[in-house]
């Protein structure tokens, strides 16, 4: 397996470097934004780069998927001692890491900047949870989109597919915001786009 | 351990609505090189892939290593060497890489027959495998499936792209293989010298059907190629059964009979022919005969 994944991370090692690049630029903007004085700043602009993570991490997802597709990746993997779900396994557990390495070190960071800066209410406390958590699951839900989009042989549907359905994603959270409702949507919303992509890749012609 | 590493059993194929494979059925015995002839799309590398678990049947059942093609576990996997027809190696990646991966990825690696089949093919380590020729790359694929030990080998036409002295180390090491204890090779090719040379069983694919599968010395005591010269013109009947092919011109008849036997012979002899010689018939000769359009192929033994 881990063979698998060290594949996976070299193979599209921009689109893991890149969200961990952007997450660690946020990180810093969010800080001097503190430092400096104007908080209020910081909400916008995270608003502003969360979508642009979510977009990269649906990118993620489609490269990998059709980069299989176009080198024929898993009809060679599939001729050694790898099974077609350890394949995918290996793929989905590069991609959590990736959303992860990317989430969490502006997660940890707002917690930080808010514990330092803002007065210690309960009321933040949860928010941050839900917030983050919500994050996460997005984040997750984007690559998702972007593992089932990415199974396509059409380069068009690849672009203009990922779009509608990252924006679904953005606009759900546009709307109902962070919070349980939207966490559990997510979830099954993931769940979904799992199983469809397991089903896919597993009865898929090679 | 099971008797038949490869059994197939009613095998159907649709692809797109046509009919690649047809009712296919074969065993192939442990330690047996099974070469799989046919003409090009005649199904015979989606039945290969079929085997391998990379295409789903529509209809009927393979069995690999004892179990069921489309269940493979990676332990078994681990015990199939595949050579695929236009060699699927990973293009983008260099030599080395791509060896490691497959080294990570393998239950045995033997590094010592790896090391010499790069030393006798003289591969690069350094270069891209897209940066190889087809030759080269052909003989990677060969180096990295046999390098595992596989209990068996499936070969879908390993020689293409190869030049003659790469195809004859080809063979040598395929019987190579063939010697280590229990090891079976199935494989495709359009060179029947090749497959003449090695394999001990043959099938014949034709339109989706096989229509010859046979020990290699069986399908040739079976198929006779007769001349046969007659007193006057050569009858438009001769009331053999089994003909796979006939041409007359004036007195003499060329005829290809399965079957052949002394109930044919006294029939053939009912026409008094002035002659009737035996013309030798090559593994070549008998895949011509049997893939013709018109060619009934070999049936089973009948009576007459």
């Amino acid at each position: 397996m881990l063979t698998l994944i060290r594949r996976e991370i070299r193979d599209n090692l921009i689109y893991v470097l890149a969200p961990c690049v952007v997450s660690i630029l946020t990180v810093g903007i969010l800080v001097s934004v503190f430092l400096s004085g104007i908080r209020a700043a910081a909400i916008p602009f995270a608003g502003l780069m969360l979508p642009v993570l979510f977009l990269g991490f649906g990118a993620l997802g489609s490269a990998q998927m059709y980069g299989d597709r176009t080198n024929r990746i898993s009809p060679l993997l599939s001729t050694l001692a790898v099974t077609r779900d350890r394949i995918l396994a290996a793929r989905v557990l590069t991609g959590v890491l990736a959303v992860l390495a990317a989430l969490v070190p502006v997660i940890v960071a707002s917690v930080i900047l808010l514990q330092t800066f803002l007065p210690p209410f309960e009321f933040y406390r949860r928010m941050v949870v839900e917030v983050s958590v919500t994050a996460i699951l997005a984040g997750l839900a984007c690559y998702c989109v972007g593992l089932l989009v990415g199974g396509t042989t059409s380069r068009a549907w690849l672009l203009v597919g990922n779009l509608p359905l990252l924006a679904l994603c953005a606009s759900l959270l546009l709307v109902k915001g962070f919070g349980p409702d939207v966490m559990l949507i997510l979830v099954v919303l993931i769940g979904a786009l799992l199983v469809r992509t397991w089903l896919r890749f597993t009865t898929a012609s090679l | 351990m099971n008797d038949s590493p490869i059994v197939v059993e009613n095998l159907v194929k649709y692809y797109e609505g046509r009919c690649v494979l047809d009712g296919v059925s074969f065993t192939v015995p442990r330690g047996c090189i099974y070469g799989l002839l046919g003409r090009n799309g005649c199904g015979k590398t989606t039945m290969i892939r079929i085997l391998l678990g990379l295409e789903p049947p529509t209809r009927g059942r393979t069995v690999v290593l004892g179990q069921d093609s489309t269940q493979l576990s990676a332990n078994t996997h681990g015990r199939i060497g595949y050579v695929a027809e236009g060699h699927n190696l990973i293009q983008s990646y260099k030599v080395r890489r791509l060896v490691g991966l497959c080294k990570g990825l393998s239950l045995q690696w033997n590094e010592e027959f790896f090391g010499h089949l790069l030393e006798t093919f003289r591969l690069p380590m350094d270069r891209k495998v897209k940066d190889l020729s087809a030759g080269m790359r052909a003989e990677l694929n060969l180096a990295l499936a046999m390098a595992i030990d596989p209990e068996l080998l499936i070969l879908d036409d390993p020689t293409l792209g190869l030049d003659t002295v790469a195809r004859r180390q080809f063979l040598e090491l395929a019987i190579d293989v063939i010697q280590r204890q229990g090891r079976t090779i199935l494989f495709s090719s359009h060179i029947l010298a090749d497959v003449e040379r090695i394999a001990d069983r043959i099938g014949v694919i034709v339109a989706g059907k096989l229509v010859v599968d046979c020990s290699l010395d069986e399908l040739k005591s079976r198929i006779k190629k007769l001349r046969v010269i007659f007193p006057g013109p050569a009858p438009d009947d001769l009331y053999v059964t089994d003909i796979v092919n006939q041409q007359k011109q004036g007195r003499e008849m060329v005829l290809t009979v399965a079957n052949w036997n002394p109930q044919k012979q006294a029939i053939l002899e009912t026409f008094h022919p002035e002659s009737c010689t035996e013309l030798p018939m090559s593994l070549e000769d008998i895949f011509i005969e049997c893939t013709r359009p018109a060619s009934a192929a070999v049936p089973p033994e009948s009576e007459v």
